[in-house]
């Protein structure tokens, strides 16, 4: 059932892979501006912008393995020259994730404490300065792809020798990798769902006179399923491109995850649940129960597709 | 064996097992999972509450885990006998399947102190006994290893 065609997605992916490289550079800037002004605020904005642009990231490659199904074999584009942008892209997604995950952690002890510990957000940007220094390389080694006049470097590599390459080969010959990664991946839906539930439901006004800062305590838990999830997910993505790319189901999660982690950050640092009601019972309003609503809505449906890839899908 | 042979032979079980429908098994799975997501995922919050996470949360408040948990229970009750149903002489003879639902009954069973503890605790109260603490480790350990024998399932016995 391709709904979306892996060419529509070529060019999602030529629009996508500016977030990466660009944002970096946005967040990057609001972070030294706000290190310089010593803004504590600013520092916020600027991993909040970190954490989206992570969060994009993952589309981002997603649609790149996309737009390599559709280049590859066509006359003047060389497999290798892909493969390198793609391997170069992976480890830079990585890098990022390990900012974004910092990022996030920075700002929900901001919302306790008032503000993030130095070495937390000092980490962040460090590792996102990593990250941004792989991303462009990997930005640079995609202009090569089209452009081999440019003067690249279509160097001969087995492709066998590739991350990606290396990552597919354990996890489709491993009688374990595949299945454990599975169960990991249950045991963080699990967790995650748990969490969420937990949050949501005070929202929508059950534990009302839990104050929305002992839920809040709870998110740790929930990132920790969350992150479960992204790796195994991305070693079954790695593992099999083939099976997910020309199929409807997973697009829709990969939208339902991000409105799911864009729920996540609201739900980390939104402010009104704190300093309207600082003693406790706040009451949410309308707005935010339809937020709340939002959120449960997006993780079932994510769960959904996930689960239904075997069968309008056909992944296994 | 007879009565598992009849079993699959319903026209119900047939349905779930082979039908096109969207409806059919990839619907009753997909349940299936959601309700593990909630029921498991509910537990493992209270758990987490008596082994004194977020303690300022008095115990009281998490009465609505409860709900969660027996609405979540009884979705993958019914879901859980239609594919079992579907499947009935091969789950029915499977030693990894025996697990997997002693398991789960065993997950379900720490529930119930837990629940009792619980509902009887006074409103305030934010301390959990050693015995609570105990159940709960109980619980976080039997629903993973419930978790993952279902997950191991489609590998030994259905791959």
């Amino acid at each position: 059932m391709p709904s979306i065609t892996s060419f529509n997605l070529a060019h999602v992916h030529l629009l996508l892979n500016h977030v990466p490289t660009i944002g970096s550079v946005v967040a990057l800037g609001l972070l030294i501006v706000a290190y310089i002004r010593r803004d504590e605020g600013l520092k916020l904005v600027g991993l909040e912008v970190l954490f989206a642009i992570a969060l994009l990231t993952l589309p981002a490659y997603m649609t790149g393995v996309a737009a390599f199904q559709k280049l590859r074999g066509q006359p003047g584009v060389s497999d290798t020259a892909i493969r390198l942008h793609q391997d170069v892209a992976l480890y830079g997604f990585t890098w990022m994730e390990f900012a974004g995950f910092i990022a996030w952690v920075a700002l929900w002890q901001a919302r306790r404490h008032g503000r993030a510990a130095r070495g937390l957000v000092a980490t962040s940007t460090a590792l996102l300065l990593v990250s941004f220094v792989v991303m462009a390389r990997a930005a640079n080694l995609g202009g090569d792809i089209r452009h081999p006049e440019l003067g690249g470097t279509a160097a001969t590599i087995d492709s066998a020798e590739f991350l990606a390459a290396k990552i597919s080969n354990v996890m489709v010959n491993s009688p374990w990798a595949w299945p454990a990664s599975e169960t990991v991946h249950f045991l963080g839906l699990s967790l995650s769902f748990g969490v969420l539930l937990a949050i949501n439901l005070r929202i929508l006004g059950a534990m009302k006179r839990v104050p929305f800062a002992d839920v809040h305590r709870l998110l740790p838990w929930g990132m920790l399923g969350f992150g479960a999830n992204l790796i195994t997910g991305m070693l079954f993505f790695v593992g099999q491109p083939k099976q997910y790319l020309d199929s409807a189901p997973f697009y829709w999660k990969i939208v339902f995850l991000m409105i799911a982690g864009a729920n996540f950050l609201y739900l980390t640092v939104f402010r009104k649940a704190w300093t309207e009601h600082p003693e406790s019972r706040w009451d949410a309003t309308l707005a935010d129960k339809a937020m709340a609503f939002v959120s449960m809505f997006a993780w079932l449906a994510a769960l959904y597709c996930g689960r239904m890839l075997p069968f309008i899908g056909h992944a296994f | 064996m007879g009565i598992l042979v009849w079993l699959e032979s319903l026209p119900l079980s047939v349905w779930v097992h082979e039908g096109t429908s969207v409806w059919a098994q990839p619907t009753v799975l997909t349940l299936h999972t959601m309700g593990m997501g909630v029921l498991v995922g509910a537990s493992w919050v209270l758990d987490l509450r008596l082994l004194g996470i977020s303690r300022n949360i008095p115990l009281s408040a998490f009465r609505w885990v409860f709900r969660a948990v027996a609405i979540s229970l009884a979705v993958n009750l019914v879901t859980g006998v239609l594919l079992f149903m579907a499947r009935a002489t091969l789950w029915g003879t499977a030693f990894p399947f025996l697990i997997k639902i002693l398991l789960v009954v065993a997950s379900a069973a720490t529930l119930l102190p837990i629940r009792t503890y619980v509902l009887q605790s006074d409103p305030e109260q934010r301390d959990a006994s050693s015995r609570a603490k105990m159940l709960a480790v109980l619980s976080i350990a039997t629903w993973a290893a419930a978790i993952t024998a279902g997950r191991l399932l489609a590998y030994t016995v259905a791959g």
